[in-house]
């Protein structure tokens, strides 16, 4: 009798955690927890996804297909000497009262490329400029920035706005915002809780409060979904994604094999062609990788500022690939020197098939391949500089995320001489960079796209293989659809009930 | 104790083992089965290299049981379009080379050390002891991800570094056996007649202990299997296209909920193995304890 | 008892010392955590300047001699990932693994006795039979299928318990349940060996030949007798549960040290490392000064 009620018990209790999420309470189940919760590191995707224009916003927005738009900043113009003039919205107040103002956005900018802690958005967008901020008066600001960067309104799309309050020394436990949502608490180990910011500037969200989860398993996050306990899972695995829950988005991610030109036979042009003809790219999508899946040509995604769409993907020609081989051979070039093929382990959700399958198809045209994954640790010693002497040659599986429209955030790393991840050192790709570099409107997304057709034509720089597809659960009450930027961002004020 | 009693009345000792395996209908199913696994991991790569390889992304993850298919697909076919019978038979070699050496390493090993521990002097007990406690606290995947930094990877590697993590719970056993056993009435005479260490230990306190570790090592045998795909997995030992059993399980893990044999059927085979293992050594263990040799040596056991 | 104790408490600080000091210096030989927590593409400063923010850039002899003297006041450092004291997000972790490993070997341990006694009673009867089959059949599948099928089923299909996650007791069912089984097993399998040797003992027949009927008797004796080897694997395993479970905790979102301590190999957080494993190596220490203990206690002619 005891253990009937005690069944009878379990069933009404589980109604009632499903039953508890009301109308405008969300649940989002993460895959990893947040390190650290400072505005200065939300470019990391983990904690961007739940900060981002949540509780931080940005001086300026990135929109797919609109541009750059207002958002801190109600506009900007370019002044002489490569100082850019940003004019601040009126009306605006961070969480804990205090209102926005020029001084706040300065601090902000001292702050994230300061030296007293390391924040990931000086380091990943501004490394190697120098950024000097003028107060004009209490809702302008200039920037300036050495050396000139033609594309400022763009880069401020990354800058997030902290109080002036924020030590500069130290990461904050609690954010504070002006954004549409206020940073309740965080247990760590458990969840993130936010509500509704009563005193937000635009218009407020459908959401009034939302708790943040973290498992990472990704079977358990579509479980959780597809139990009610969860509204939506931004990440979930391709095999999971069966419902029509399940919605697919291109992540911005690029999969590609970096190729080293500096050992033989990868420094052979006709080598390089042979790789990249090898490869059936046809037969991984809507197999081990999702429908959806794009052929890439370049290192960005195709929406972004100069993408090459004229190029056409290497096709599939096992013969080709064999004769251009031959040719190699016949002309003293080592190709039956074994090449190491180097994985990320983790890297994505299919990673370990999609390198088996890479390595039997360099295989089967008589390539010399040894597959060899490593963590993520390991990994990096083959994937950045300063490579090993007498590495022997290596291909390496990376993945590169460039979600911020414009080629100048992956150019120089990917290919420059100087480039920290560059397999080549080729004096072209340099300074068709550097040009497009300081270009603006058409005439740089021309100097892009001419730099894109030399990679991928002439100097075949590397195997690119595809524009990478995410998948995100979402509950059937809610109204949102997944895009590009849900691998960085998760806006909860753009999350509408049914 | 002595051997000395059973020989002299049995016409053949195969004939008396085979017999007696007979008697125990499910260790005689297990010394099959081994005999089965052994036999796939000295010839089936050479016998089926080229099938277990192919790949075929468009027919990926195969339904088993489709017999209209060659007989290597009725478990169907991995994440790459691979028969998974082909491959289980394949990876029985690197499974069993990886997991016996480590086993068996470890066992012997722990054990040495475990009756070291119990029968020598204080100091001598006290400072094995601390070292397994330290082994015991030092985190295992630290541990491969050293060996993965200062060692070049390779299957030898893996086995060192499994062996180390699993030599403590046989170190303590033994010697938790020993503190016992050598308190005993017949250790206690042989000492006072005499023995020496050495003979005590190896020919009356080992047989007494053996038993117990060799149920544990059945088990590891399959912990063992299970822990060496998650090193794989950070770069260290079987890389594929090399496959383990353990390999095949947790690269089907993804799958569980949409194909459930690509993880299901190497899962399999490990609980088989293990089962097998651990009926065989219960078997032995009766069949060479004398006082329990009877229940197998006549039909008419003591079941009830 | 006193001295041993005192000359343990010695014995286990060295060990303890010489335990911090070989973490510290291996896990400094791989790597740094520079390049993980920077992006890729940070400058040659950027790179220098998190180094110097986090001591990483001085002489590793200057930051072993930096972190010692902290030590002594009690300062574990930071982590450099998370923005908290190290022994904060250990001590976190800790509490919950504790009390995992706590109940689960609560429950461990009276189920694998009591079956695997009577299992021992009647060998190769069915009980036994069913019970070696089952347990077996546990300990040796991948912890994750049943984890996954777990949650598959009650959570998602039958909606009787949360998938995933802590608060309330219907959250802790499915990880105890998942963490029972490979320890059950494997106690089991031990309890009933050496319970088939302890009721085969000389002095339990004696015991039944002197008349003592009683069942209950025989059985406490027996055990008594079988309870070194099954108290030493149940410390080995409570000790595999302290160090991490780690499939329970990814899976069921479970916020224990195991999980804590993978990534903090993964992202060499030096310094979460050390407090963990000091953590850990503690508890495992005090352990196993309990078992010696209960072994003198259980059976009195044991003396240290």
């Amino acid at each position: 009798m005891t253990n009937k009620y005690s069944c009878v018990a379990a069933v009404l209790f589980a109604t009632t955690i499903a039953g508890q999420a009301m109308a405008e309470e969300l649940t989002v189940v993460l895959a990893e927890e947040l390190d650290i919760v400072d505005p200065c590191e939300a470019s990391r995707s983990n904690i961007g996804r739940v900060m981002l224009q949540n509780v931080s916003e940005t001086l300026t927005e990135m929109v797919p297909g609109e541009g750059v738009q207002p958002r801190l900043a109600t506009s900007w113009e370019e002044m002489d000497g490569g100082t850019w003039r940003f004019t601040l919205r009126e009306g605006v107040t961070f969480t804990d009262g205090t209102a926005l103002d020029a001084g706040d956005v300065a601090h902000s900018i001292a702050r994230f490329t300061g030296d007293a802690i390391s924040c990931e958005i000086g380091d990943k967008f501004f490394g190697g400029i120098e950024l000097t901020t003028n107060v004009v008066d209490e809702m302008t600001i200039d920037i300036t920035p050495n050396p000139a960067q033609p594309i400022m309104p763009l880069l401020a799309s990354t800058m997030t706005v902290v109080p002036s309050e924020a030590p500069i020394d130290a990461y904050v436990d609690t954010p504070i915002g002006t954004g549409p949502y206020v940073w309740d608490e965080y247990v760590r180990g458990q969840h993130i809780k936010m509500s509704a910011n009563p005193n937000y500037w635009g218009d407020a969200g459908a959401v009034t409060s939302v708790t943040y989860v973290f498992r990472s398993d990704a079977a358990v996050r579509a479980a959780m979904v597809a139990a009610g306990e969860a509204d939506v899972a931004p990440n979930i695995a391709l095999q999971d994604a069966t419902t029509d829950m399940d919605f697919s988005y291109p992540n911005s991610e690029t999969l590609f094999l970096r190729l080293d030109h500096d050992t033989a036979p990868l420094d052979d042009v006709r080598v390089r062609q042979a790789l990249n003809y090898a490869v059936d790219r046809e037969a991984f999508v809507g197999t081990i990788l999702a429908d959806g899946t794009i052929l890439a040509t370049g290192m960005t995604p195709p929406s972004t500022l100069g993408y090459n769409q004229d190029l056409e993907p290497y096709p599939y020609d096992a013969e080709k690939a064999k004769a251009l081989l031959a040719e190699a051979a016949a002309d003293g070039v080592a190709v039956d020197t074994e090449i190491t093929l180097i994985g990320r382990i983790g890297n994505f959700s299919n990673v370990q098939e999609t390198m088996e399958a890479l390595l039997a198809m360099y295989q089967d045209v008589g390539f010399n391949v040894k597959l060899q994954m490593f963590e993520v640790a390991e990994w990096l010693e083959h994937y950045s500089k300063p490579y090993a002497d007498g590495r022997g040659p290596e291909m390496v599986q990376a993945m590169h995320d460039n979600a911020n429209g414009d080629p100048v955030f992956s150019m120089f790393f990917k290919y420059a001489c100087d480039g920290l991840q560059a397999g080549l050192c080729d004096e072209t790709i340099d300074s068709l960079t550097a040009e497009a570099t300081a270009l603006t409107g058409v005439e740089r997304e021309a100097k892009w796209s001419e730099l894109f057709k030399y990679i991928h034509e002439d100097s075949v720089t590397d195997v690119m293989l595809f524009h990478m597809v995410g998948f995100s659960r979402v509950n059937s009450r809610l109204d949102f659809t997944p895009t590009i930027r849900t691998n960085s961002e998760l806006q909860l004020d753009q999350i509408k009930f049914n | 104790m002595s051997e000395a009693e059973i020989i002299p009345d049995t016409p053949h000792p195969v004939r008396t083992t085979f017999g007696m395996l007979w008697r125990d209908k499910f260790a005689f199913c297990a010394a099959i089965f081994l005999c089965f696994i052994i036999f796939c991991a000295i010839f089936g790569p050479w016998l089926l290299e080229d099938v277990a390889t192919k790949q075929n992304l468009r027919g990926r993850n195969a339904p088993p049981f489709d017999f209209s298919r060659p007989w290597y697909f009725w478990l169907g076919g991995d994440a790459l379009g691979r028969p998974l019978l082909a491959r289980i038979m394949v990876a029985a070699q690197n499974t069993m080379m990886v997991a016996a050496g480590a086993v068996v390493c470890s066992l012997a090993i722990g054990t040495t050390l475990g009756l070291i521990a119990g029968y020598t002097s204080k100091l001598g007990s006290q400072v094995i002891m601390r070292l397994a406690d330290v082994i015991m606290s030092f985190p295992s995947l630290l541990l491969a991800v050293i060996v993965l930094y200062v060692l070049p990877p390779s299957v030898f590697n893996l086995v060192i570094v499994l062996a180390i993590t699993r030599i403590p719970i046989y170190l303590r056993t033994s010697r938790a056996e020993v503190l016992e056993v050598r308190e005993r009435m017949f250790v206690q005479a042989a000492q006072v007649m005499g023995a020496s260490s050495n003979r005590i230990i190896f020919r009356h306190i080992l047989p007494v202990v053996l038993p117990t570790l060799v149920t544990i090592a059945t088990l590891d045998f399959a912990l063992v299997v299970l822990v060496e795909s998650s090193l794989s997995f950070l770069g260290i030992g079987i890389q594929p296209p090399e496959i383990t059993w353990g390999l095949m399980v947790s690269q089907g893990r993804a799958y569980l909920t949409t194909a459930w044999w690509l993880s299901f059927w190497p899962g399999l085979a490990i609980i088989l193995t293990t089962l097998s293992l651990n009926l065989l050594a219960n078997w032995m263990r009766t069949a060479l304890d004398p006082v329990q040799r009877w229940r197998l040596e006549s039909r008419k056991t003591s079941d009830e | 008892m006193r001295s041993f104790l005192g000359k343990r408490a010695i014995a286990s600080a060295i060990s303890l010392i010489g335990l911090v000091v070989l973490v510290f210096f291996m896990t400094r030989l791989t790597g740094d955590p520079t390049d993980l927590f920077l992006p890729e593409n940070a400058t040659q400063e950027a790179r220098d300047n998190f180094r110097r923010l986090n001591g990483l850039d001085k002489p590793i002899i200057v930051q072993f001699f930096n972190y010692v003297g902290d030590l002594l006041r009690f300062d574990f450092g930071d982590s450099v990932r998370r923005n908290e004291p190290a022994i904060d997000s250990v001590m976190r972790g800790f509490f919950w693994t504790l009390q995992l490993a706590a109940v689960t070997m609560l429950l461990v341990t009276v189920a694998a006795i009591t079956i695997g006694s009577l299992a021992a009673f009647h060998v190769g009867g069915v009980f036994d039979r069913i019970a070696t089959f089952f347990s077996l059949m546990g300990a040796s599948a991948p912890d994750f299928w049943i984890a996954i099928v777990a949650i598959v089923v009650f959570s998602v299909g039958l909606g009787w318990l949360p998938t995933s996650g802590t608060g309330t007791v219907w959250h802790w069912i499915m990880p105890v349940a998942v963490l029972f089984i490979r320890p059950f097993g494997l106690i089991l399998q031990v309890v009933r060996g050496a319970m088939i040797t302890a009721l085969n003992s000389a002095y339990v027949k004696t015991a039944r030949a002197k008349g003592v009927k009683n069942r209950p008797i025989i059985f406490v004796h027996a055990l008594r007798n079988a309870m070194l080897p099954i108290i030493t694997v149940i410390g080995d395993q409570t000790t595999a549960i302290l160090n991490g479970a780690v499939i329970v905790e990814t899976i069921f979102g479970f916020p224990g040290v195991g999980k804590l301590m993978i990534d903090s190999v993964l992202q060499r957080d030096f310094n979460v490392i050390l407090a963990a494993v000091m953590v850990t190596a503690f508890a495992i220490f005090l352990m196993n000064v309990l078992i010696d203990v209960l072994y003198a206690v259980l059976d009195p002619r044991i003396r240290y």
